[in-house]
């Protein structure tokens, strides 16, 4: 069996229809976040943004948005670890990505 | 060569050759589970950096970070590499300039995404796009075709406004894949910068300055040298070093007669 399907290798996604390009999805911990600001300016792709009152914002992914580079900066720059990364980046066809296991962090072995 | 010259290669012990020197060469022992050491930490923390203090960083760190370059591995030692600084802010920006008109016009002529879906320019880009897309699956991965888009709307930058610049220029007749090369002596480059708390991020967009006589009279990149890639350098915005999970991925194991599949 061939790692990718005939019909895979031919198909190749369209870049306009979010359920054949899956980017990165980065979830928000509301109750962790601090409204500090950094991953919205951190982020390459301006995909992030503040929402809610003065001295209580927090922060959300745009709606809508096409540019999320999976680029994580996001993540590492949060001292409170209010972001993660929930669903790597993987499209349909002949860029699906292969050979993948699970997210971890650096092992020790 | 005869056979006799095949058969001459001496087969003797490397360990025994080395005892009879009567110096003493020491095994590192690293212990299971043993704590990250330092270059192992610069591996671990080092992310693309994307956005910058304007502090200038230091010519000699630059030097410095160019020295680790130089003594990156390549195929037959051939070193096929070049670089170019460029430091001036306005320099930069023109740069900057060229390579988003570039982007510009790449994404009107083949980003279908840019117009009213179902309409003609819709269609007749798409088609072209999806040919293009099977002539070259690298460049046209949906990934480089948002960034530039994003590039041509102005969400996204080229040179992220770093302080320094460096090209790295490939000699197009290196020995074997000199792009390989480039790829390792630029590592060599990023790695070495992070250790001394500077940021950088590769720049594979630099490649269109190749398509300018212009730039390329005024950067002096000519055959049998171009551009293969470059490197931001500046001081990151906070401190984006904490580790961060990332993918496994598949490897084929083979040890006593058997095959395992690790992650």
């Amino acid at each position: 069996m061939a790692l990718l399907s005939k019909t895979e290798r031919r198909h190749f996604p369209d870049w306009d229809d979010a359920a054949q390009c899956l980017y990165q999805r980065v979830t928000i911990d509301l109750e962790v976040c601090d409204g500090c600001k950094l991953c919205t300016v951190v982020c390459p792709a301006n995909v992030l943004e503040l929402f809610g009152d003065k001295g209580k914002k927090k922060v959300r992914v745009k709606e809508n948005h096409r540019g999320c580079i999976s680029c994580n900066n996001c993540r590492a720059i949060c001292d409170t670890g209010a972001i993660a990364a929930t669903r790597p980046y993987d499209f349909v066809g002949f860029y699906r990505q292969l050979g993948r296991g699970d997210f971890s962090m650096p092992r020790k072995f | 060569m005869s056979d006799a010259s095949v058969m001459a290669l001496p087969v003797e012990d490397p360990e025994e050759i080395e005892a009879e020197t009567g110096r003493r060469f020491e095994v590192n022992e690293v212990a299971e589970g043993a704590d990250w050491n330092p270059v192992e930490q610069v591996v671990l923390r080092r992310r693309s950096i994307r956005k910058y203090k304007r502090k200038q960083v230091a010519p000699h760190l630059i030097r410095r970070i160019l020295e680790a370059g130089r003594y990156a591995p390549s195929q037959g030692n051939c070193q096929p590499w070049k670089f170019v600084v460029v430091r001036d802010a306005d320099m930069i920006q023109g740069m900057e300039d060229f390579c988003v008109e570039s982007c510009r016009k790449l994404s009107r002529g083949l980003d279908y995404a840019n117009y009213e879906k179902g309409s003609l320019k819709y269609v007749l880009t798409r088609a072209k796009a999806k040919l293009f897309n099977r002539l070259q699956p690298n460049m046209l991965h949906p990934v480089p075709v948002s960034a530039i888009t994003g590039i041509a709307q102005g969400r996204f930058a080229v040179f992220h406004r770093a302080p320094t610049v460096v090209l790295l220029l490939m000699d197009k007749r290196g020995i074997g894949t000199p792009e390989i090369d480039i790829g390792i002596c630029g590592t060599n480059i990023v790695l070495a910068a992070h250790s001394l708390g500077l940021g950088t991020c590769w720049i594979g967009f630099s490649k269109f300055l190749n398509q300018s006589h212009e730039w390329c009279a005024r950067l002096g990149v000519e055959a049998p040298y171009e551009i293969s890639e470059a490197i931001t350098v500046g001081y990151p915005i906070g401190d984006p070093t904490r580790p961060i999970p990332r993918e496994t991925h598949e490897i084929a194991w083979f040890e006593g007669g058997e095959k395992r599949v690790l992650y």
